[in-house]
């Protein structure tokens, strides 16, 4: 099992080096202009914080429709990219990010499986319409030059993971759900796909303890001429990133943001038990057990609290009229 | 009203009862604002009975004008007055006397609600003998025996102008402040509370209202009484679940029952916990369940608040009771266990949470969209989603399945849109263990889909097998009879073509020339 990837050099492998250079050469085209993510981070407008939250809508989409990871990972690219050169009002993102996920449907999706944007809109609650979708991925469109094809972490990812030879222990889906994880945060638009892809790589390496494929990661790493110091940087954060996302704990859910829509019918009967009953309580005593109609000569002591305590209140007069008390009293006295 | 002279059930007089037709429904539940045309008759409820004379009142002097010596005599005659009983089928009979017994009961009315020092002991057996001769009676049976509740008028009690004035009377009796429990006991015993009780069978609401009200105050007062009603409306409801499945009270006893439910001391007795279970779960196997649902739930949630062990003992009686094939009655359970998620505890929430939660999940999957929205509408709430939240390891993982798989089959839009809601709200709970999920959920319907391939794979072969064989079948049967023919006729030429046991592929032609003259080809 040693130096696996050092023996298997034949076609395939040499192929998939260099597709990885490839990409590697290509993936700076299609980063999101640093100085537009980090004004995104210092800004209250369109915050970190609202950004992360589209984001995360477009994965609820994206795993609601059963499109694929490669369209979400794209739709983020297509986003970011756009946001770091555009400064838009925050009532556009909603928009601005449907449309990026409809325009990396397009590209990634089978035409079968494109979802109309009719129901795209209606499901994620948007308030704009079908045109106003259309006009705007023209506009992104045209201000990304129509680079629509990104080259992506999840490319890396990919790529990575067939080099490392062992589908079997290494678990593509579990990678890409963790990719999807760190993606929801903009700190990692900031970082190069092939860095990104490699670090989750590492973690789950280690995680598995599997001495053997880190050598493939350094031999990547090599490859690609990948700085250490960035590598570990990057590796650290995901790993930040990482411990959160598998933490057992749940976490509150923001409920407001979601609208719940019943039928006519069903809201009619919502509230119809919350009436409050017209009756006074009755309080119950410990007399009240005995089946016999003279049950309240059988007066224990402990009665007379429970009486005074629990007196029910209600407007029609007490239920317990004072000369019963003085009744009841005079009786206790004489046990 | 109409006049008619025919009592109430006349062998002529048609039952007129038919079903609601289905275009009056909506979504299968009948439309609540259509009535039933029909010739209203004039009813009674009660039998008139025929006193065997027929005494003929007078009128007496005011009570308000009455010195004080003669108050109270006055006041008992009057009460007598009281107990001669009219006749209302008949609307022009002895309107003089119904008058005067009219204006005598009003009177009375004032009398106690106003007046302090009225009620002395010799009126307490005259008053209740007048009250029992004027309300006691046997209630006829229904004039339409396909009544509904909810949909028909009811039949109203034809001597309500007194009666409803008697009624009136008895209850200012019992709250007046010179109200003496122990001088009434006497009187209001257990026989007279038995056949109150059997009172709230009457079909007018207006007279169960008055007896709820009184049975109350009775049940509040006279101490010495209250086992004794708690056993009988025991009786009552377990003869209406297991045999009759008919009374009209149930509502109004239920709310009754909801006041003392409130006021029960703690640590809940082991009766009342008996009366939970065996009285008031099976209740809700009722067929009209729908005119009483709303008291019956309020009467479990305050068992719930009262005492938090019998929580369990409540779902799970209500999953067991889940309604199978009546989605009305689904949605009013579903409102229920809404309620009680509301005040449940969260430590006996996690006893039931996965038989519950199964349920919700297949009630998620009901083809009745108001039976899925309304499960799906418990995701609305705040406090049972904090609940999820701090189970969403074992809840989780009971609904993705059904979620997943309605949304993408399910017909109703608004639907569609509320599973969205539901899966996000888990996403945000906790994305790992979702991803874990569609992870696994993915896998299991690659599986099916293999299965499902593999299956029609199957069918597949054997049916080609089938076909090869019968084409092997009658290539030889072909090849037989052309034996036999050239058999006949004595063809000294060579057999034209080989057995066919084994070949799959077609048989070679016979050559032409061995066929002699007019062989039918292959």
């Amino acid at each position: 099992k040693q130096n696996l990837v050092y023996l298997h050099i034949d076609m395939d492998a040499f192929k998939l080096m260099k597709e990885l250079r490839v990409n590697y050469d290509q993936e700076v085209h299609y980063l999101p202009k640093v100085t537009g993510l980090v004004f995104i981070e210092s800004t209250v407008r369109i915050s970190a914080k609202c950004r992360d939250a589209k984001v995360e809508d477009l994965w609820s989409l994206t795993s609601f429709f059963g499109y694929s990871t490669q369209t979400f990972v794209l739709a983020v690219n297509l986003l970011d990219r756009f946001l770091a050169m555009m400064r838009i009002q925050p009532k556009h993102l909603s928009c601005v990010s449907l449309s990026c996920l409809h325009m990396a449907a397009k590209v990634t999706e089978e035409e079968c499986n494109l979802t109309p944007t009719d129901e795209l809109i209606r499901i994620g609650q948007c308030r704009f319409t079908v045109s106003d979708l259309a006009r705007m991925e023209k506009i992104v469109t045209e201000k990304l030059n129509f680079k629509s094809k990104a080259v992506t972490a999840l490319t890396f990812l990919h790529l990575y993971h067939e080099i490392a030879l062992s589908k079997e222990t290494l678990s593509l889906e579990k990678l890409e759900a963790q990719l999807k994880a760190c993606l929801c945060r903009i700190a990692f638009s900031k970082a190069k796909p092939s860095v990104l892809a490699l670090a989750l790589l590492r973690q789950e390496i280690e995680a598995l303890q599997w001495e053997d494929m880190l050598e493939v990661a350094y031999y990547i790493q090599a490859h690609l001429k990948i700085a250490n110091v960035e590598l570990m940087l990057w590796s650290e954060r995901v790993a930040q990133c990482l411990s959160d996302y598998a933490s057992p704990e749940c976490s509150k859910p923001n409920h407001r943001r979601l609208q719940w829509i019943v039928s006519r019918r069903t809201a009619q009967n919502l509230h119809s038990y919350r009436s409050v009953p017209e009756l006074p309580t009755i309080p119950e005593g410990c007399w009240d057990e005995s089946e016999s109609e003279d049950s309240c000569e059988d007066m224990m002591s402990s009665g007379e609290e429970s009486l005074s305590s629990s007196l029910g209140s209600d407007a029609e007069g007490s239920f317990f009229p004072p000369h019963l008390r003085r009744q009841k009293q005079r009786q206790y006295l004489f046990a | 009203m109409e006049t008619t002279k025919l009592p109430p059930s006349s062998p002529s007089s048609p039952t007129t009862s038919f079903s609601v037709p289905s275009a009056e429904k909506v979504d299968g539940f009948p439309r609540r604002s259509m009535r039933r045309a029909r010739q209203r008759r004039s009813h009674s409820s009660s039998q008139f009975r025929y006193q065997s004379s027929q005494v003929e009142l007078t009128p007496l002097p005011l009570l308000k004008d009455a010195p004080v010596a003669e108050l109270h005599d006055l006041f008992c005659k009057k009460l007598q007055q009281c107990c001669v009983l009219f006749d209302f089928l008949d609307c022009v009979a002895d309107l003089k006397g119904k008058e005067i017994k009219r204006a005598a009961l009003n009177e009375l009315v004032e009398s106690v609600a106003t007046s302090r020092g009225v009620l002395i002991e010799p009126l307490y057996p005259e008053a209740i003998k007048m009250i029992s001769v004027n309300i006691f009676r046997t209630l006829p049976p229904s004039e339409n025996p396909e009544f509904d509740p909810e949909e028909d008028e009811p039949t109203l009690e034809a001597s309500w102008p007194h009666l409803q004035l008697v009624y009136e009377f008895f209850l200012r009796f019992l709250e007046s402040p010179d109200f003496q429990p122990s001088m009434a006991k006497r009187y209001v015993d257990q026989k007279f509370v038995l056949q109150l009780l059997e009172l709230f069978d009457s079909e007018d609401p207006r007279e169960r209202e008055y007896l709820k009200t009184i049975l109350h105050r009775v049940y509040g007062k006279l101490l010495g009484l209250r086992a004794y009603i708690r056993k009988q409306i025991n009786n009552i409801f377990l003869r209406f679940i297991y045999e009759t499945e008919h009374f009209n009270g149930v509502a109004e006893l239920l709310e009754i029952l909801g006041s003392i439910i409130n006021g029960f001391a703690l640590p809940l007795k082991s009766e009342h916990k008996q009366f939970l279970v065996r009285v008031l779960i099976p209740l809700h196997t009722a067929k009209s369940l729908s005119i009483f649902h709303a008291q019956l739930a309020y009467c479990v949630v305050q068992f719930m608040e009262k005492d938090a062990t019998v929580t369990e003992y409540i779902i799970r009686g209500l999953l067991k009771y889940w309604p199978k094939t009546c989605t009305q009655k689904e949605v009013m359970f579903l409102g229920e266990i809404e309620e009680i998620l509301d005040v449940i505890e969260p430590s006996q929430f996690i006893r039931i949470q996965e038989p519950l939660f199964k349920q919700i999940a297949a009630c998620i999957s009901s083809p009745h969209f108001q039976v899925a929205e309304r499960a799906l509408y418990f995701w609305n709430n705040e406090y049972i989603l904090s609940l999820i939240e701090e189970n969403c390891q074992v809840i989780l993982p009971l609904v993705f399945a059904t979620l997943y798989r309605v949304s993408k089959e399910h017909w109703n839009q608004t639907i569609v849109s509320l599973i969205y809601n539901v899966l996000k709200t888990f996403m945000e709970m906790n994305s790992k263990l979702f991803d874990d999920l569609t992870a696994s959920y993915k896998v299991e319907k690659q599986k099916e889909m293999k299965r499902e391939r593999e299956r029609a794979e199957l069918w597949r072969g054997l049916e080609e097998y089938q076909e090869r064989r019968m084409q092997m079948l009658t290539e030889a049967a072909r090849n037989q009879r052309n034996l036999q023919e050239r058999g006949e006729r004595g063809d000294t030429l060579t057999p034209s073509s080989p057995q066919t046991a084994h070949s799959d592929q077609p048989e070679p032609k016979p050559s032409g020339a061995s066929s002699g003259a007019g062989e039918s080809a292959t």
